[in-house]
């Protein structure tokens, strides 16, 4: 019971979805919508699981005062005061019946102010890495990171000025070699190559983990012990 | 001088965060932990809003109220929702716990359902169908026959169509790499590489894009702006 | 005598042409007038009213494999589309529910259009319809259509040709696992970043550091992730033999459950139920790069020995991955998301690429079963290949040779690939 009834529903949803996409009439036709939107509702009854754990982790390390245990408090202050203004629309102009992130509101401030600030910080120190990474890829050893450091040194010349004016002496028939041209020419024809043989691949291989998955080959994420 | 508490705030945070790549230290902990609360809170606070009331509550509240007057509506369905979100929930009750596999298994099973089309037309279909093209054939239009245009796009196909069979050959699994295959393998592992190459140096200009839109509003914003 | 006959007759043709004329100059600037006035002026030369030459309607018929409330009208360009002086300006569309009924526009196409869908129809009821072309001068009407009626249809005609395909690749699959299953045994290559598992996880136990396992940042709707939760079963087994201690932080609450369901029946099937605690795996937060500030504190501090990057990421990947390379651990990963490999092919050890990803879990799993399907795939791969250089080779014989028929028959055919 506790095994079996689980695999038919993973067999039974699974395959009637796949037929729904070639039947239009309703209600097969707004199956797949359906299940969007129902995943978005399961997902936020999830929530109470994720951020019951988020709590019980943060005020277990405050009680034993483990290691670092004063940022649980942050932690915790940050998540349960976004948390009340969010959901109870605190300094909202338009009350309970306004839009949660109105402009005014304190979960908007804190959004505008803290939030962004954070994630677009975050988000730079990408920079600093790809710099990093870029540094080490110049080291490259054998011919296949040379070929990945040589096609990316072209592309990355070929979209600055530099990379213009580098190769600006090359004319008319030579103009191909050109930094700006060989950029357009690696993306157009090699890169695509490669990402379409990626990409046929990806399609072949989600096919079978879902055939697997539908069929109850699969099963490790039900927790099961294969037979 | 002109103190602006929301850029000193954002300033605090930007600071914070980019100290991390000399070494961890408290002012990135505090920013950290910070980031993790507030946005956990703001994803469950804004999907609460979003999903479990616009979503549930106003399509099924009415549905509900039309069965107490007999009438079956479409969306009584939610109610599947509704109840599948709790039994996800009845894992906190370890004699229970096994009813959240139910819901597991319908969202595995809905998404290797849809994500088996998705996958197959536009991963899989549409890139074959993109591939085919003439590879050889006349330059000008005459006699109704579309021209391969010049000799350099004729080139440019036969490289993408050497390219594409070679990566196809470089995933196969169950042929080992030896002989004529493995040099065809060999062959694409080397668009392969040109082709993650390319992808790294596109994103290189656009992530360092990034980093300047910080540091303008750390000059301009916060010093400049407080200090004039 | 003669002189003067000619001389009249001369006179009195050029009068009457100065005449014309003057009466045709006349008549332009009154050009309102003739056209609005219900008399008639005796002597007058009426310009002729320059409508349009309607369109003809072509069919008319429930629109395709769609879900009803759909009618598509199509109809033969008007000859002044795209003509000079009377050049068309758009046709409109009109509808009624009886033939003699009131008529009302229910949309419009444009020039060089043939085609139109009114998707505001019920099903079941009877609709006529007409196209009236619109140039500057007015409105010309083409016949009534007979009635029709939309309505829903059980398969998408449309889509045969995707159906027939994902048969074929289903078929070859499902043929491949259960053949398998009698005992024939495939050859499998080595994947690099599944042989150097056991040896990781080794090198965690040796250690007495961490194993950090991060199944990306997409919930369980999308595919990669269940396939980031497979591997992890298979992981998690060897993880609770070797006793190695694992972290697993999370993005999304389904995927926490989902992932200690994984890891506890892999600690009971180890023998070794008494291990496990869930705080093994925990919620930090949805936000992308809230999650990856996180993970990065939890690498600097705990300084995992190995990390597993599988499932779907986006541009928090380098972050994750550079960190990983600091503090030296070994880092495997794999994900289909192709704007993403780049960076982990520059920072990892060992990268499992886009399709590798979904072999994973039957690699690592050693079934018959699971094995066989991978060998399906590589039929799916082989079918695209012969398509591929079939159609190109078709096309480039049609081009070469200059037959239009040849050429005709590979449209055929590359068009059963267009998945409109």
């Amino acid at each position: 019971m506790k095994r079996t009834v689980p695999l038919l529903i993973t067999f039974i949803v699974g395959a009637v979805l796949i037929l729904a996409e070639f039947v239009p009439h309703e209600p097969f036709g707004n199956f797949g919508e359906d299940f969007s939107l129902y995943f978005d509702i399961i997902a936020v009854f999830a929530f109470l699981l994720g951020g019951g754990n988020l709590i019980r982790v943060h005020v277990t390390k405050v009680q034993r005062k483990k290691k670092d245990w004063p940022f649980s408090i942050v932690t915790l202050v940050g998540f349960l005061g976004m948390l009340a203004a969010g959901l109870l629309k605190i300094g909202n102009p338009d009350g309970i019946q306004g839009d949660v992130a109105k402009l005014g509101s304190l979960f908007n401030d804190l959004y505008m102010f803290i939030f962004t600030p954070l994630q677009a910080s975050m988000f730079a120190l990408l920079a600093f890495f790809v710099g990093s990474a870029s540094y080490r890829a110049f080291r490259a050893k054998n011919l296949d990171a040379t070929i990945l450091l040589v096609a990316a040194f072209v592309i990355l010349l070929g979209r600055t000025p530099f990379g213009l004016w580098l190769t600006s002496g090359l004319e008319g028939s030579l103009s191909f070699l050109q930094i700006p041209n060989l950029a357009n020419w690696i993306m157009g024809v090699p890169n695509l190559a490669g990402q379409r043989a990626i990409m046929i691949g990806i399609a072949l291989g989600v096919i079978s983990m879902s055939l697997r998955l539908i069929l109850g080959v699969e099963r490790t994420y039900l927790g099961q012990d294969n037979e | 001088m002109h103190f602006d508490l929301g850029v000193w705030i954002g300033a605090f945070l930007t600071l914070g965060i980019i100290s991390f790549l000399y070494k961890d230290n408290p002012w990135y902990k505090i920013c950290e932990a910070i980031f993790v609360g507030i946005s956990a809170g703001y994803w469950i606070a804004s999907l609460f809003w979003q999903n479990l009331v616009s979503k549930l509550y106003d399509n099924l509240a009415p549905a509900i109220v039309a069965l107490f007057h007999g009438q079956i509506q479409y969306n009584l369905l939610y109610l599947v929702a509704g109840i599948l979100g709790i039994m996800m929930l009845l894992r906190l009750i370890p004699q229970i716990g096994w009813i959240s596999r139910w819901p597991l298994a319908l969202v595995v099973g809905a998404t290797a359902g849809l994500q088996f089309i998705n996958y197959l037309v536009s991963n899989g279909v549409k890139q074959i169908y993109n591939t085919i093209v003439p590879v050889f054939g006349p330059v000008s239009d005459a006699g109704g026959i579309p021209p391969v245009a010049t000799t350099g796009e004729g080139i440019g196909n036969v490289i993408i169509l050497i390219g594409t069979f070679t990566g196809l050959v470089y995933f196969f699994f169950s042929k080992e790499h030896k002989g004529l295959f493995g040099g065809a393998a060999k062959v694409g592992t080397w668009f392969l590489m040109i082709t993650f190459g390319a992808s790294f140096g596109y994103t290189v200009m656009s992530r360092m894009s990034l980093l300047i839109g910080r540091i303008d509003f750390l000059v301009n914003d916060w010093i400049r702006g407080t200090f004039g | 005598m003669e002189l003067l006959r000619s001389r009249i007759i001369i006179g009195i043709t050029l009068l009457s042409m100065v005449l014309m004329f003057g009466s045709a100059l006349a008549q332009d600037a009154d050009k309102r007038d003739v056209l609005d006035s219900t008399a008639v002026r005796v002597g007058t030369f009426k310009k002729p009213v320059n409508l349009p030459i309607p369109a003809q309607l072509d069919v008319v018929e429930d629109s395709e494999g769609d879900a009803g409330s759909s009618i598509t009208v199509s109809w033969l360009p008007s000859p002044d589309d795209g003509a000079g002086k009377n050049n068309v300006i758009e046709y409109q569309i009109l509808r009624s529910e009886s033939q003699d009924g009131e008529y009302v526009i229910v949309g419009s196409a444009s020039r060089g259009m043939t085609q139109f869908q009114d998707a505001t129809t019920t099903d079941g009821v009877t609709y006529f319809y007409y196209v009236r072309t619109i140039s500057k001068d007015g409105g010309a009407n083409s016949q009534i259509s007979a009635g029709i009626q939309s309505s829903p249809q059980w398969f998408n005609t449309k889509d045969l040709d995707t159906f027939i395909i994902g048969l074929i690749i289903c078929a070859a699959v499902i043929y491949f696992i259960y053949h398998a299953q009698k005992g024939k045994k495939f050859f499998l290559r080595q994947i690099a970043g599944l042989e150097a598992v056991d040896e990781a996880i080794g090198r965690a136990t040796e250690m007495g550091r961490s194993i950090l396992f991060i199944p990306g940042i997409n919930d369980m709707d999308d595919v990669q992730t269940v396939a980031g939760i497979t591997i992890l079963g298979r992981v998690a087994k060897t993880i609770a033999e070797y006793d190695t201690k694992i972290n697993m932080p999370v993005s999304r609450s389904i995927v926490m459950t989902t992932a200690r369901e994984t890891i506890k029946q892999a600690y009971v099937a180890a023998g070794r139920p008494d291990a496990y605690s869930d705080d093994m795996v925990h919620y930090l937060t949805d936000e992308q790069f809230g999650y990856v500030a996180a993970v990065d504190g939890i690498m600097v501090r705990e300084k995992p020995a190995t990390c597993f990057y599988l499932g779907a990421f986006f541009a928090e990947s380098l972050i994750m991955a550079e960190t990983g390379n600091s503090i030296g651990a070994i880092q495997i990963a794999g994900t289909a998301m192709p704007a993403q490999l780049p960076f982990f092919v520059a920072a990892c050890d060992y990268t499992l690429i886009g399709e590798e990803l979904f072999a994973a879990s039957a690699y690592l799993s050693g079934e018959p079963k699971q094995l066989g399907s991978l060998k399906g795939q590589d039929v799916g791969k082989i079918i695209a290949m012969i398509v591929i250089l079939g159609l190109c080779g078709l096309y480039t014989v049609a081009s070469i040779s200059d037959s239009v028929s040849l050429l005709d028959f590979a449209d055929k055919i590359k068009g059963l690939f267009s998945a409109s």
